[in-house]
């Protein structure tokens, strides 16, 4: 018989399923293809179903879905005004995979969030928004920001502790339901087996993974208006000289 | 004497990784400390301020990711340090 941790190390990392030369397929990444095919699917039929029947007395579906579109879009305008076209659907998005990534766990599958590789992915997702969106809208001023070369340490450690933060946060969830699940898997005593995991899983599972969604985009959008600013400096100094006076319609 | 050292030397070859994880896992100190303190000022805050709830519990949401992440990080160390 296995011992304890041992039962538990061989769940912690992920197996790989599929191996041909240098690519490996582990479990994760098949989850990962599963929630996003759902997540497709999902989109397809609302779209054709529910949003053709689009109603102006909404029932509570309509309602739902209008929240959760208008929650994104809305967070996305007050951080980036002009941008909240392009991220108003990628936190959304973002949003969901990260959600249902983790919310598989429920149909006794390995999260697709737990695995450094997937977070690493949505991290550089995220990078690559804040410095495109930056440097089109600052220009040749952004590198202004770089001139102080602690900036350039900064910059690169936003997408690592994004990963580590979502990649820890869910392996912490996943591993504390295993743990229960072969504790209680060995104690037969009137179904607690099936009673206990139920009562906890919504705490370490579905917690887990909407506050993480949710930290995940408001985290990228709260990068991203700090890109798009405006350096102040140069334009400070021009409008003092031409008018002292009017400083509150400055700021 | 020798045989105290190679005795301490010998447990903490045999322990590292252990008392290595332990000593990760008291990043959960301060990730606590600074949790109550953020969840209690927003508990007062809300209490002088009822209706900007929505305003603090935003900003509490993303304070307490901040503050969680280096519970996580030690979490993640003393994992890897057990199982690797």
């Amino acid at each position: 018989m296995l011992s304890l941790s041992e039962e538990l190390q061989e769940k912690v990392f992920p197996k790989n399923v599929i191996e041909f030369g240098p690519f490996a397929v582990n479990d994760s990444v098949i989850s990962g293809f599963i929630v996003v095919a759902a997540l497709l699917l999902a989109a397809l039929i609302l779209r054709l179903t529910v949003i053709r029947r689009w109603k102006t007395t909404p029932t509570g579906g309509q309602m739902f879905l209008e929240w959760l579109v208008s929650f994104f879009d809305k967070s996305a305008d007050e951080m980036t005004e002009k941008y909240s076209g392009l991220m108003g659907p990628y936190t959304l998005g973002a949003a969901a995979y990260i959600c249902c990534g983790v919310l598989i766990e429920l149909f006794g599958l390995r999260p697709a969030i737990a695995d450094v590789c997937a977070c690493l992915a949505l991290a550089l997702c995220s990078f690559l928004f804040i410095h495109t969106l930056g440097f089109v809208k600052n220009k040749y001023r952004r590198l202004l920001h770089y001139v102080n070369p602690i900036n350039i340490i900064t910059d690169l450690a936003v997408p690592v502790s994004m990963t580590f933060r979502l990649f820890g946060s869910i392996l912490s969830g996943m591993v504390i339901m295993d743990l229960i699940y072969i504790v209680v898997g060995k104690i037969w005593y009137l179904g607690i087996p099936v009673v206990i995991p139920a009562v906890l899983t919504p705490i370490f599972t579905l917690f887990h993974a909407l506050i993480q969604s949710y930290v995940f985009a408001s985290l990228s959008l709260t990068f991203v208006s700090e890109a798009i600013e405006t350096p102040p400096r140069k334009e400070k100094r021009r409008k003092r000289k031409a008018d002292p006076s009017p400083v509150q319609s400055a700021q | 004497m020798e045989f105290l050292i190679t005795m301490m030397v010998n447990l903490l070859v045999d322990m590292g990784p252990a008392i290595g994880a332990g000593i990760a896992a008291l990043t959960g100190l301060g990730a606590g400390v600074g949790m109550g303190i953020a969840t209690g000022k927003a508990v007062e805050a809300t209490a002088r301020q009822p209706e900007a709830v929505g305003k603090i519990r935003t900003m509490l949401l993303l304070g307490l990711a901040f503050a969680e992440t280096t519970a996580i990080y030690g979490l993640l160390i003393s994992i890897l340090l057990i199982f690797m």
